[in-house]
């Protein structure tokens, strides 16, 4: 058990402020748009109209004429330095500036450099481009169809198929169902949603032609795997290469890949030797950058008539837009989506997923979620519930009945993952009675006798987080190891640096928690700094949950080194054996003799004043560490919710949030992740989607047509909490800033299907705006 | 995204003379808000210009129009158009088939079924509101065709300019004002939201 600090130290479970909010709620952060160098000038895309056309010329000469234009830099130019395309992250590739043809609307297809932002607009308005339209391709399901147009004219599989990609024992499922009494289908769609985050996408780059190094400053959330990147790509020498990611506002996924905004203010830094700024509008960010989600799923449950789950088959079609830039391991071509078999205890299982192209932007990022996580939970727990409605169970019932039982675990699952620990039916305990789950369905009878409208949804879902164990996780190659390199000066305060990087998430104090807990130093006293790749050490960065499960343990692994030279230190201090000495947290006594002790203060300052002969002088540690495996987080979320029979609203009455994430490092921190990832999950349920009209026009394009909950739409959240620790990770703790994005959307859509299911609704599809449900209740005419 | 549009309306001028007016291109296009000829191609073929504003910004679809058929026997035209925004924010196509036919009081019909196109900025804002704001349009050109073709009644004789000097010969277009449109659409759409809660709460 961890031995708990002082308030004044702060280590783990201590709800200490957050660091980083006294500059941001100043407004003093530094984000990319606030730096601003000498001689700096600007960047602005042309993007394509078209979903799909051939592109047949480019003239810029007006763009060029207007006064303070710089360069117009097209695909043809890019093309004779070898970089009109570059790698995604998956195994594909994708256009920086269009040659030949347009994939998608609003794909780069110039970029126009000025000394400001405003004649840099304006020439991008100046420059004529001749499209010829093509065939658009936007229904997923018809990107097989033998005359559906073929996308990718650069590939040399003639198709629209991308990949498929399949788990689990086919044979021994479908036996399983020709068997079963009884069996539960659900046809869902998870649409196509986007991270929007507060701040959009850009870059500073700034090539410095005498000391011929590259300097970027970019929203990005892998600042190292981009920095490698951009070395492979461009062919520049490593060392030379800076990226800086400064203060980000909100990733959520969107700013793991590499956009071409960034190769092209890159280029054209090299081209002018001068710092070039490019910076995304709110309509370029949800049009061409990272979309999530997008999958066209089936689920089907074998079961016995006392509801007991015996096996689980997926069908999965996923849209992929016009290049696969998912971000996500490289061997999980729909990432971690196996997971779907959920909290239940399926003897049988089998998933597979297609991938297709279509006329949409690229993406496939994981929006607060480990690589398609939400949606396998979403999954599961609708098709629970299509389950429980099929059996005329109750879904609390049905899913009680299903939880794999602590004793179980580590758990195999029938698709492979080792579930470390879970106690489903704790958590699943602890919200119901906060709830008062019995007298709400009471609640719910006498309503629907008076024709009232009142739905419960449940989802109690698990995770898989921390991605991961080197001998299965890499991007591009690279394994998704993380680290922390700390530093203690010698008045006893330190510098810890990690590979991850902060979006808002509160790693200055959570990392800062965790270097107290191991080394007593107060938190007050550590400075913790991520993002800039040529200070911190190599990591894959954050997202995925994946900070604290991999670079959490790194910050542990580290101070744990640290302690051991502080040891050999204070033994030479205090004249003792090694072995003499105990620790507790921020000091090494002499065991007996606890007034004969060195805080590490004194200790760090007679590692650089006073220290034993054939010791290294210093008090530092690094360490890289590869997780034995990930880690699975779990909850159990219950929505209530009136529906207006009049507007068909679904109004959000009560939602009790119980997670479990094991060891917690930072209770306030955690609740306010959930509560953020609760509220996003809410948009994603009844909010928003990227939708495309038939020609490819993006529906969603802005926010007045891709709405962002406010206060207004918002409900209270009540949230607590269950533990059980990770039995691997060496502080106990498993990730938890994508749970509630990833459970809640299944408890929002349960609640809705819920209240009308006794009209013999099944399932609606997200997001369940209010015309919907009306439309739903005109049918069955009980619309007011 | 792709609309249909079906239109009918009466014109107090016999069949000959409104025909004569509908097949002819650059008449037509006058009555079309903001739209304008600049360019004969050939005899059926014709170049043109149409200026549509959305608030501050004004898109300027410069494309061409071609008579895909004529025919005077029954009165029937059939028109395809196709434009891009100069600024490359998108672009528009449009086929509508034309026919007029007399009515027993001597007044002519004319029928117009279009399919428009829309792709590009206008198609993603305008999305919901594209349709009444064609109705808005459609209403401003029949008012147009009816005014201009009752002024052409008293001077027959009004020689054609040639196609190839176009634009001096006509007004400069002004830009259809989508904007003022789509506000002029909402008014209505929240009277007739208004009309109906009132009708429903009275019933």
């Amino acid at each position: 058990m961890l031995q708990k600090t002082s308030p004044e130290i702060g280590g783990m479970g201590h709800s200490v402020k957050r660091k980083e909010d006294l500059r941001f709620i100043q407004g003093k952060g530094t984000y990319v748009d606030d730096v601003s160098l000498p001689g700096m000038v600007y960047g602005h895309m042309v993007r394509s109209p078209y979903a799909h056309a051939r592109l047949t010329g480019i003239r810029s000469e007006e763009a060029k004429k207007l006064p303070g234009v710089l360069a117009v830099i097209t695909g043809e130019d890019l093309a004779k330095a070898g970089l009109s395309w570059m790698p995604t992250l998956f195994h594909d590739k994708q256009m920086v500036l269009a040659t030949g043809k347009v994939l998608f609307q609003s794909q780069e297809v110039a970029f126009v450099v000025a000394e400001d932002r405003y004649t840099a607009a304006d020439a991008a308005e100046l420059i004529e481009v001749d499209y010829e339209d093509l065939p658009v391709l936007v229904d997923p399901h018809r990107a097989l169809d033998a005359d559906a147009p073929i996308l990718r004219e650069d590939r040399e599989e003639k198709t629209n198929h991308i990949f498929h990609w399949e788990v689990g024992d086919r044979q021994a499922t479908d036996g399983v169902f020709q068997t079963a009494p009884v069996k539960a289908e659900l046809n869902a769609f998870f649409p196509r949603c986007h991270p929007a985050p507060l701040e959009t996408c850009g870059c500073v780059a700034d090539y410095n032609p005498a000391t011929t190094k590259l300097t970027v400053w970019e929203t990005s959330q892998a600042p190292h795997a981009h920095r490698t990147l951009f070395a492979l790509v461009a062919g520049l020498p490593e060392q030379n290469i800076r990226i800086i990611a400064p203060d980000i506002g909100g990733g959520f996924g969107n700013k793991v890949p590499i956009y071409p905004g960034y190769v092209c203010a890159v280029v054209a830094s090299l081209q002018l030797g001068r710092p070039v700024k490019w910076i995304e509008s709110r309509s370029e960010n949800l049009q061409s950058t990272g979309f999530a989600r997008d999958y066209h799923m089936k689920a089907e449950i074998a079961a016995d008539r006392d509801g007991k789950v015996k096996a689980l088959r997926v069908k999965t079609l996923a849209d992929h837009g016009a290049f696969n830039a998912a971000a996500q391991p490289s061997k999980f071509p729909a990432g971690l989506f196996s997971i779907c078999t959920g909290s239940y205890d399926f003897s049988e299982a089998f998933c597979e997923v297609d991938g297709v192209y279509t006329n949409k932007a690229p993406g496939g990022i994981a929006y607060r979620c480990s690589f398609r996580v939400t949606e396998a939970a979403y999954l599961i727990e609708r098709a629970m519930d299509v389950l429980a409605q099929e059996l005329k169970m109750d879904p609390v019932e049905l899913r009680l009945k299903n939880f794999v039982p602590p004793d179980k675990f580590p758990y195999l699952c029938p698709l492979g993952w080792s579930y470390d620990s879970g106690d489903y039916k704790a958590a699943m305990e602890l919200a119901l009675e906060k709830i008062g789950y019995s007298e709400l369905r009471k609640e719910q009878e006498e309503k629907r006798r008076k024709g009232e409208l009142m739905g419960i949804g449940i989802s109690s879902f698990t995770e898989i987080v921390g991605a991961g164990p080197s001998h299965t996780f890499d991007i591009c190659g690279i394994k998704m190891f993380d680290s922390c390199e700390i530093r203690v000066h010698p008045t006893g305060k330190a510098i810890a640096r990690m590979g991850t990087k902060a979006q808002g998430q509160g790693h200055e104090t959570t990392f800062a928690q965790i270097v107290a807990q191991e080394l007593g130093i107060p938190v007050a006293d550590i400075t913790v700094e991520e993002g800039d790749t040529d200070t911190a050490p190599y990591g894959l960065g954050t997202y995925a949950s994946r900070s604290t499960p991999v670079a959490g343990t790194a910050t542990a692994m580290a101070s744990r080194k640290i302690r051991d030279k502080a040891r050999k230190l204070a033994a030479h201090l205090l004249e003792a054996s090694e072995e003499d000495l105990e620790w507790e947290p921020g000091k090494f006594f002499v065991k007996g003799a606890p007034s004969k002790s060195k805080t590490i203060q004194e200790i760090a300052f007679a590692a650089y004043t006073n220290f034993p002969a054939g010791l290294e002088a210093g008090l530092e540690a690094v360490h890289y560490y590869d997780p034995p495996n990930l880690t699975f987080p779990f909850g159990t979320y219950i929505c209530v919710l009136d529906i207006d029979k009049g507007t068909g609203e679904p109004k959000v009455r009560r939602f009790v949030a119980v997670d479990d994430c094991g060891n917690i490092i930072n209770p306030m921190v955690v609740e306010g992740q959930i509560h953020g990832g609760l509220t996003e999950g809410l948009a994603i349920a009844f909010m928003q989607e990227i939708a495309y009209d038939e020609s490819g026009n993006v529906q969603g394009g802005t926010f007045m047509d891709y709405l962002i909950p406010t206060a207004v739409e918002t409900p209270n959240w009540e949230t607590d909490k269950t533990c059980t620790p990770s039995p691997h990770h060496p502080l106990g703790a498993k990730g938890v800033g994508e749970s509630p994005n990833v459970g809640s959307p299944a408890a929002f859509v349960n609640a809705v299907v819920d209240a009308l299911s006794h009209l013999g609704v099944k399932h609606i599809d997200m997001p369940i705006a209010p015309w919907k449900i009306w439309k739903i209740l005109k049918e069955k005419g009980i619309s007011e | 995204m792709a609309i249909r549009i079906e239109k009918t309306f009466q014109v107090q001028e016999p069949l000959e003379s409104v025909w004569k007016f509908l097949s002819d291109p650059k008449k037509v296009a006058n009555c079309v808000p903001g739209a304008q000829i600049t360019e004969a191609v050939d005899d059926r073929t014709y170049k043109g210009v149409i200026k549509v504003q959305v608030g501050p910004s004004v898109t300027d679809y410069k494309g061409q129009v071609h008579i895909e058929r004529l025919d005077d026997e029954n009165h029937e035209i059939e028109i395809v158009g196709k434009g891009q925004d100069v600024r490359g924010k998108g672009s528009a196509s449009m086929k509508m088939a034309g026919k007029v036919r007399s009515l027993a009081d001597g007044s002519t019909e004319v029928v117009s079924v279009s399919e428009v196109n829309v792709v590009g900025l206008l198609a993603q804002l305008g999305a919901r509101m594209i349709n009444e704001v064609s109705n808005k349009m459609f209403e401003e050109f029949t008012k147009n065709f009816k005014a201009r073709l009752q002024q052409e009644r008293p001077q027959q004789s009004t020689p054609q300019m040639p196609p190839s000097t176009g634009s001096g010969a006509t007004d400069e277009p002004r830009p259809i004002k989508a904007l003022s449109l789509v506000l002029s659409v909402l008014g209505e759409s929240v009277v007739r939201f208004f009309r109906r809660l009132f009708k429903g709460s009275s019933s």
